[in-house]
């Protein structure tokens, strides 16, 4: 391997407030040029911030910065584009009623001679950069109609025709499926050859072991160390991340599998819209009290929409037969099977869970507001009451019920979903992808949390983009491709591989 | 604001006002004091009672229908026909009233209070009505609210105005565009001041209850906040919207009683033309959020005050009729406060004004806006004064900027 010598990037002493919380704390980060840079922490350790810094986005408080041994200040992301530094964001942004060209080129469109659009250069180039990426991507795509995976290749595309020669990206792992993240992968391979520098902020350690050359972690916004990879271990890596050792989570201990709770027949659901997506045939399955069924598949395998029928979320009509403890039902609107005792938690927190302009408090009691009444109108303390067991029984970390739920961490917020659903006491929990985008340590008090909901009897369905976790959680899986459930698997009989191969076959 | 933020919310806490209501007080409290000392005629030192019954009457028929929009709002909708309402709401009060007592009514008469009290139940009826049109225009045809109640805003003025000439040409002798009321019930109505300020603040006491005290008002904040959330979460969105759109047209259809009554003439033609928006800057003024969710009902109370405060105090200190200003005082008004509300929620301290090429060209405007008014109000020269004052103003500011930013 030759020696890697040159430096990228170097920030020095990066130190960044936002109101009330010290977000960097003079954090030192050298990259050198060519190289694969991991940035681990948990969600709040402040890679997002360091690389917002990088971008230009924020600026910092105190501390410099140099790129290829220049020192550089940026006013905003255009100073860091010229200066070669792109950022893809986790939340992508690009404009989704656009073609793929229009989205590579936005803002700086190539014109022709009369100053219109010159949109067969813009085509030329973009497709010219997709194939360096060996993406089957067209250039006159409509952007949204692309998947998340596709529409990642098209950010770096974008980064590639700014002749950015660093690129940042910002868990750009944590929306796409297994397949997906492998192609992204070679993609990573392949602008390091051509000499592109990586800076990869994640925190799934298998990924950062396979790709990494050097590994920065950050912890409460201060810098732990920087390591080769070759001299450390993930769970070292984990340890200094969460700041103290996490044991691997085996749940396998016995359990008491009660009566069948939730039963689904051959539920089938025909879109209006003849996409690809949404689309279901002929589901089955059971669980049982104090059950984990997982449910295993790739993005637009189908798993949410199974969860939505189920819940009487979904707008489509759906054929089939769905028994909750041997009464067969049929749910038109959420409340109906909320008052059943089935009730789910969606899969995409920030947009279907969590109330931005509620306080924590309203956030958790809003399912169960009826339980807060005293004469028909709500009463303060009730409210407060219920809710203080609810945050202390699931172990919620706030600053008080009356904190903005923004505040909190994503692994928090999503724990004050979930016991919104527990204080209505339901029988049968669906979790759609529950520790998607939250940081270790919140990820085990999940799994804890799921446990202890089964020896309490209740059945939970369960979906994850991550097989590994699905792997340790679930005592039953089902394997879904494209709307048709193609595998089903006891744990023991269940490995990675197995549940890889019926996700993609079928 | 930062006091607060040490302590946990308390009930002292929930009980005073927030610091947008603080502002809108302190703002009332300096708007009343200027123009007092301003006013040449200084009308509100010798006739304080006088003055104080024209706000509180304006303010009550305004905060009316504006707690209406202040609900839809919340409920992260918009009603843009409530001034269309307020004209439909008195063409169906006296158009009842014509059908049931023709004879009273075009003789001046009194019409009886079982008449009256059918008409006022028409016209709440009628608001009722429009609300649930909006609902289903919303929920079922998959109308954005702005579309649906743009419909409604120029439809439900045009329906009045052939209620009322169609049903003038069958009961009277010649048809008419206007229907006169002269009942005694009317009168006193118009001529109490209490009645239009206490049927205000009854509403609002209990808006504030249903907002902040009922699970139906927990729901219209979660609608407003998250609606894909909120249905998710098991509440019949729908539902809650049917509640908030008929809210919204049935105070609107409360408030065209009070311009009826104040008025002594139900006018389809003219009659809340434009109130729409005064409804609306007051709930926005007042703290609400139009992308919904957020938003309290004394901020709109206070909202709606403040801006009959400013425009009175313009027709006090102009001396010609505030009505022609009163578009250019809403305007001003909404554009200070929601940036003052902005600066005060931080994060664009270091933020420039007049940045770019966008900037140099919005000086003259800034500049001719001052200078035009002044001129208008004060006569050519003092508006040539006013204009160069703010073009050298903004300039030095503009350089100012430049400066500190290099």
């Amino acid at each position: 391997m030759e020696v890697l010598s040159e430096v990228a990037v170097t920030m020095e002493g990066i130190t960044k407030q936002f109101p009330g919380v010290v977000a960097l704390d003079s954090v030192t980060l050298h990259v050198r040029r060519g190289e694969v840079h991991a940035l681990c922490g948990e969600n709040g350790a402040g890679k997002s911030t360091l690389m917002k810094i990088l971008s230009g986005v924020y600026q910092p408080d105190a501390g410099q910065l140099e790129i290829n041994g220049k020192k550089v200040i940026f006013q905003g992301t255009r100073d860091a584009e010229i200066a070669g530094v792109a950022i893809i964001h986790q939340e992508l942004e690009l404009v989704e009623e656009l073609s793929v060209s229009a989205n590579i080129f936005l803002g700086r469109e190539p014109r022709t001679a009369f100053g219109l659009l010159d949109n067969k250069i813009a085509k030329k180039k973009s497709q010219s950069l997709l194939t360096l990426l060996e993406a089957s991507i067209s250039p006159d795509g409509k952007t949204g109609s692309l998947r998340v995976g596709d529409q990642q290749l098209v950010e770096i595309a974008k980064a590639l025709s700014l002749n950015a020669s660093i690129i940042v990206m910002d868990e750009p792992t944590s929306a796409l499926t297994d397949l997906e993240v492998e192609r992204l992968e070679c993609t990573i391979n392949t602008l390091r050859q051509q000499g592109c520098t990586i800076l990869y902020i994640s925190h799934k350690m298998d990924e950062v072991f396979r790709l990494a050359d050097q590994i920065t972690i950050l912890r409460d916004g201060r810098l732990v160390c920087t390591v080769d990879k070759t001299k450390t271990s993930p769970a070292e890596v984990t340890g200094w991340m969460v700041g103290r050792n996490i044991e691997k989570h085996r749940f396998r201990r016995q359990k008491t599998i009660g009566k069948c709770l939730l039963e689904v027949r051959n539920l089938s659901l025909t879109s209006k819209d003849s996409s690809q997506r949404g689309r279901l045939h002929d589901v089955s399955f059971r669980v049982h009290a104090g059950e984990v069924l997982g449910i295993a598949g790739l993005m637009g395998a189908g798993r949410t929409e199974v969860l939505e029928a189920i819940f009487g979320a979904t707008h489509s009509r759906w054929q089939g037969e769905i028994f909750l403890s041997g009464k067969k039902v049929k749910f038109n609107h959420p409340s109906e099977a909320c008052d059943a005792g089935l009730v789910m938690v969606p899969e995409d927190r920030k947009r279907l869970g969590i109330f931005e302009n509620f306080y924590v408090n309203e956030n958790i009691s809003l399912c169960s507001l009826s339980r807060t009444l005293r004469n028909g109108f709500l009463n303060r303390q009730a409210e407060e009451g219920l809710v203080a067991g609810a945050i202390n029984k699931i172990g919620i970390k706030t600053s008080s019920q009356a904190a903005k739920i923004t505040q909190l961490s994503g692994g928090n917020q999503q724990k004050c979903i979930i016991s919104r659903w527990l204080l209505t006491k339901p029988k049968v929990l669906l979790l759609d992808d529950p520790t998607r985008g939250i940081d270790v340590g919140a990820k085990a008090d999940l799994y804890t949390l799921i446990d202890s909901l089964c020896q309490a009897g209740i059945a939970v369905v369960l979906t994850s983009s991550e097989l590994p976790e699905l792997l340790s959680l679930a005592d039953r899986f089902i394997v879904m491709n494209e709307g048709r459930v193609t595998g089903e698997f006891s744990h023991d009989e269940a490995t990675e591989q197995k549940l890889m191969a019926a996700a993609t076959l079928g | 604001m930062k006091i607060w933020h040490l302590f946990p919310k308390n009930t002292l806490q929930r009980w005073l006002p927030s610091q947008n209501e603080w502002s809108l007080i302190v703002a009332i409290v300096v708007a009343l004091a200027f123009t007092a000392i301003v006013d040449t005629n200084h009308t509100y030192f010798f006739r304080p009672l006088e003055s104080l019954r024209d706000i509180a009457r304006n303010s009550a028929m305004l905060g009316i229908f504006a707690l209406g929009a202040a609900v839809v709002i919340i409920a992260g909708g918009i009603d843009l026909s409530s001034g269309s309402m307020i004209a439909l709401s008195g063409t169906v009060c006296s158009v009842t009233m014509l059908a049931l007592a023709p004879a009273e009514m075009m003789a001046f008469q009194p019409v009886g209070w079982v008449v009256v009290l059918i008409a006022i139940l028409a016209s709440l009826v009628t608001g009722f009505f429009v609300g649930t049109l909006h609902t289903w225009l919303i929920t079922v045809v998959r109308l954005p609210p702005f579309i649906a109640t743009l419909a409604t805003l120029v439809g439900l003025r045009s329906f009045a105005r052939a209620l009322c000439e169609s049903s003038t040409a069958v009961l009277t002798p010649t048809k008419s565009a206007v229907i006169n009321v002269a009942d005694p019930v009317f009168k006193s109505v118009r001529d109490n001041v209490w009645f239009s300020v206490g049927a205000f603040l009854v509403l609002a006491c209990i808006t504030w209850l249903l907002l902040s005290r009922t699970v139906l008002g927990r729901h219209i904040k979660a609608l407003g906040g998250n609606e894909q959330a909120a249905r998710l979460a098991g509440i019949h969105t729908d539902n809650v919207k049917w509640f908030a759109y008929c809210f919204g047209a049935m105070t609107a259809a409360l408030a065209g009683l009070f311009y009826v009554a104040n008025e002594s003439v139900a006018a389809p033609v003219n009659q809340g033309r434009g109130h729409e928006l005064n409804a609306i800057a007051a709930a926005v003024v007042g703290g609400c959020s139009l992308s919904g969710g957020v938003g309290t009902i004394p901020g709109t109370v206070l909202g709606a005050f403040f801006l009959r405060v400013v425009i009175d105090a313009v027709s006090k200190i102009i001396k010609t009729g505030a009505d022609v200003y009163e578009g250019l005082i809403v305007g001003g008004v909404v554009v200070l406060a929601v940036t003052f509300a902005q600066g005060m929620s931080g994060g664009q301290r270091d933020r420039r004004i007049l940045p770019g090429t966008l900037g140099l060209c919005t000086i003259p405007v800034l500049a001719l806006i001052a200078g035009s008014l002044a001129a208008m109000t004060t006569g050519f020269g003092s508006g040539l004064a006013a204009g160069f004052t703010a073009l050298i103003a903004l300039l030095s500011l503009r350089i100012y900027e430049s400066r500190r930013s290099n």
